[in-house]
């Protein structure tokens, strides 16, 4: 009963997608008959039913097509939280591979059954990466954690971005241009994503850099039995999120685990400028003693310095007294451009600001309760708001720079994850705002 | 013996880019007496028949001795010996290639060279098939259940042409061909809502 019920080839994964784009026009029908009746009818229930239709039709698909509706859904806020969540759910369930396939893979890369590498080889998978699935062996007493990739892959991602399309349009309400310039960029993420020779070095990089941070673990690695489509490390013990708090951790243990996501992605950002930028709860087993272990570096995002400058800046509220830097910045982010009429620029420029202030609260207090639901649902709000908003629907341009698509969505996934948490942060221990001030003065003079 | 013979046979297919055209001519180039190729064939036919099935009996060979095999449902022991033949024809994929090219395979029918094949495939099948009957796998079903081990052949020579004519890197999508292909084949096998449909039919039938 394995696998048979996944839409496969590219026809039924097309037919997926046209049925959901149906499903969609015909809620918009539905809606707006309603509320020809019935007033009173909000936004709401029509987002509630766009969002369960779109829900059902991803996840029946795995692998690319997935995970680019579920990006570009939390850039453009379409999604209400409760499926953001159950998204990130969703991925971690997905269906195994038969046993003789995985045989197979390992024949072709190695030569040898997985039963003749390994003194224990579990043929049931006990976790779904994105991309692959994960196997229980050991060896020589170690028991290890074995990834094995699905076969094609980096071909179906391709086609199955060409899928995406219409529901980047329809629902999620992306211009043409706007998608373009995210498709690339998320193409080769993508597709470096399933080269397992790039995770086994960027890994081994981000744990060397980050070993000092308190309360991180990483995995080791087995160069020697991992090829580009298998990676073999030590098992990492620990629960994900979800079932993590069944356990009913106690508020300093949460506090602890949540501190030390911060500051992994402090020094990752600020420090190494580049960043695991898979931040969904899959990718984090958090054990009873307050350590949280980070597995799956398949998607790395490089920061490049000006877009650093710039990006970060926007987080500083002393750089932003400065009207000359606000309007560097805008323009260096492709928020607005020279081509927009001044109140436009005008208009954009002050929900900008006022966005990222919002966003911002954690960066500039000290200590930031992340368990305050309030505080999620403005920053739902507000993108809401800022999507909606008249100029930016009606401009051509694609706004935002690419690279901005994933720093989004990892800030996005980690205050997502602290928030379910429930933790208390210590944001403000690292000095990384001098040198961006330095950076804007020296540019406004 | 026959083995090396075989093997000589695809060699000097392969150097020549065609199969040699007699018994005679064949058993000049390599040097032997042509009285003794008749101890092991009796024609050119009978060889290149045996050639298929001398991988297949391989392939089933490898994956009957590995560990996993005795657990496996029938569907894994299908996909298994599938998987395996491919790992195994891939040894000699331009010989097979070559005979693609002689004779295409048109389905539901067969060149010669794979008679052989066809029965050494319908004999290891069936035993799994009624195995399978036997735990509830795949669905009794009167008359229909002696096709099953035919249509699994035609998914076989499926996989084969798929992979002769697949161009991807490590052959992946013709992994992708058989765990899906196979997989079909096990669920149309198995209990599905059409029994149930029958039986509701059979049901009427028998109370109007």
């Amino acid at each position: 009963m394995e696998q048979n019920s996944i839409p496969s080839t590219k026809v039924e994964r097309a037919m997926r997608f046209v049925k959901t784009g149906a499903q969609i026009g015909g809620n918009y029908i539905k809606h707006y008959s309603k509320k020809m009746l019935d007033p009173s009818m909000t936004k709401e229930q029509l987002h509630e039913d766009n969002a369960e239709d779109v829900y059902n039709a991803l996840s029946e698909l795995k692998g690319s097509a997935l995970k680019v509706a579920q990006m570009l859904s939390m850039e453009k806020n379409v999604l209400p939280r409760a499926y953001v969540n159950k998204f990130a759910l969703a991925q971690y369930s997905a269906p195994p591979l038969s046993g003789p396939l995985i045989v197979q893979t390992f024949v072709k890369q190695f030569g040898k059954t997985p039963q003749q590498i390994f003194d224990t080889f579990n043929m049931q998978s006990t976790r779904a990466a994105s991309i692959g699935q994960v196997h229980e062996a050991t060896k020589d007493g170690q028991k290890l954690a074995v990834k094995i990739q699905y076969p094609g892959v980096a071909e179906s991602i391709k086609s199955d971005l060409k899928l995406v399309k219409p529901i980047a349009f329809r629902l999620i309400g992306l211009s043409e241009k706007e998608f373009e310039k995210y498709i690339i960029e998320v193409e080769s993420k993508l597709l470096e994503e399933t080269n397992y020779d790039l995770e086994l070095q960027r890994s081994q990089e981000i744990s060397r850099l980050c070993a000092n941070i308190p309360n991180i673990k990483f995995t080791k690695y087995y160069p020697e039995y991992s090829s580009n489509k298998v990676l073999v490390m030590n098992w990492l013990e620990g629960l994900h999120l979800e079932e993590f708090l069944k356990t009913n951790p106690s508020q300093e243990i949460r506090n602890q685990i949540g501190q030390a996501m911060w500051d992994f992605y402090d020094m990752q950002v600020h420090e190494q400028k580049a960043v695991h930028a898979d931040p969904h709860p899959g990718n984090f087993l958090m054990q009873a003693d307050g350590s949280l272990g980070v597995i799956d570096f398949g998607c790395v995002k490089e920061i490049p310095e000006d877009f650093y400058y710039n990006y970060f800046a926007l987080l500083v509220p002393e750089i932003l007294k400065s009207q000359e830097s606000i309007k560097r910045i805008m323009l260096q982010q492709q928020i607005v451009s020279e081509k927009d009429d001044k109140r436009t620029q005008d208009v954009i420029t002050d929900a900008f600001i006022r966005m990222t202030t919002l966003l911002s609260t954690p960066f500039v207090t000290d200590e930031f309760d992340f368990s305050n639901n309030d505080y999620i649902d403005k920053i739902y709000a507000l993108g809401e708001e800022v999507t909606n908003m008249k100029e930016l629907r009606e401009s051509k341009e694609g706004r935002g720079s690419q690279h901005a698509l994933y720093i989004n969505r990892t800030y996005f996934g980690i205050y997502s994850i602290l928030n379910v948490l429930g933790a208390k942060v210590k944001t403000g221990q690292r000095n990384w705002k001098q040198p961006l001030m330095d950076y804007h003065l020296k540019a406004d003079n | 013996m026959s083995n090396d013979l075989i093997k000589q046979y695809i060699n000097h297919t392969l150097e020549h880019n065609k199969t040699p055209e007699s018994v005679y001519l064949f058993a000049k180039a390599i040097n032997m007496e042509e009285k003794e190729f008749y101890n092991h064939y009796s024609s050119l036919e009978g060889l290149e028949a045996d050639i298929y099935k001398i991988w297949f009996e391989n392939a089933y060979k490898t994956c009957a001795d590995a560990e996993p095999w005795e657990q496996y449902s029938a569907r894994e022991k299908v996909l298994a010996v599938f998987f395996a033949f491919i790992e195994e024809a891939k040894n000699y994929r331009s010989f097979a290639v070559y005979l693609k090219n002689r004779d295409l395979v048109k389905l539901p029918r067969w060149p010669k060279y794979l008679n052989e094949l066809h029965e050494v495939f319908v004999d290891n099948m069936k035993p799994i098939l009624s195995e399978a009957v036997g735990t509830n796998e795949i669905q009794e079903r009167k008359y229909l259940d002696e096709k099953y081990v035919s249509g699994l052949w035609l998914n076989f020579l499926f996989v084969i042409t798929f992979w002769l004519n697949d161009s991807s890197k490590g052959f992946e999508k013709t992994d992708e061909s058989i765990e899906r292909s196979v997989n079909l084949a096990f669920d149309l096998m198995g209990k599905s809502a059409l029994d149930a449909a029958l039986d509701f039919g059979k049901f009427l039938f028998q109370n109007r």
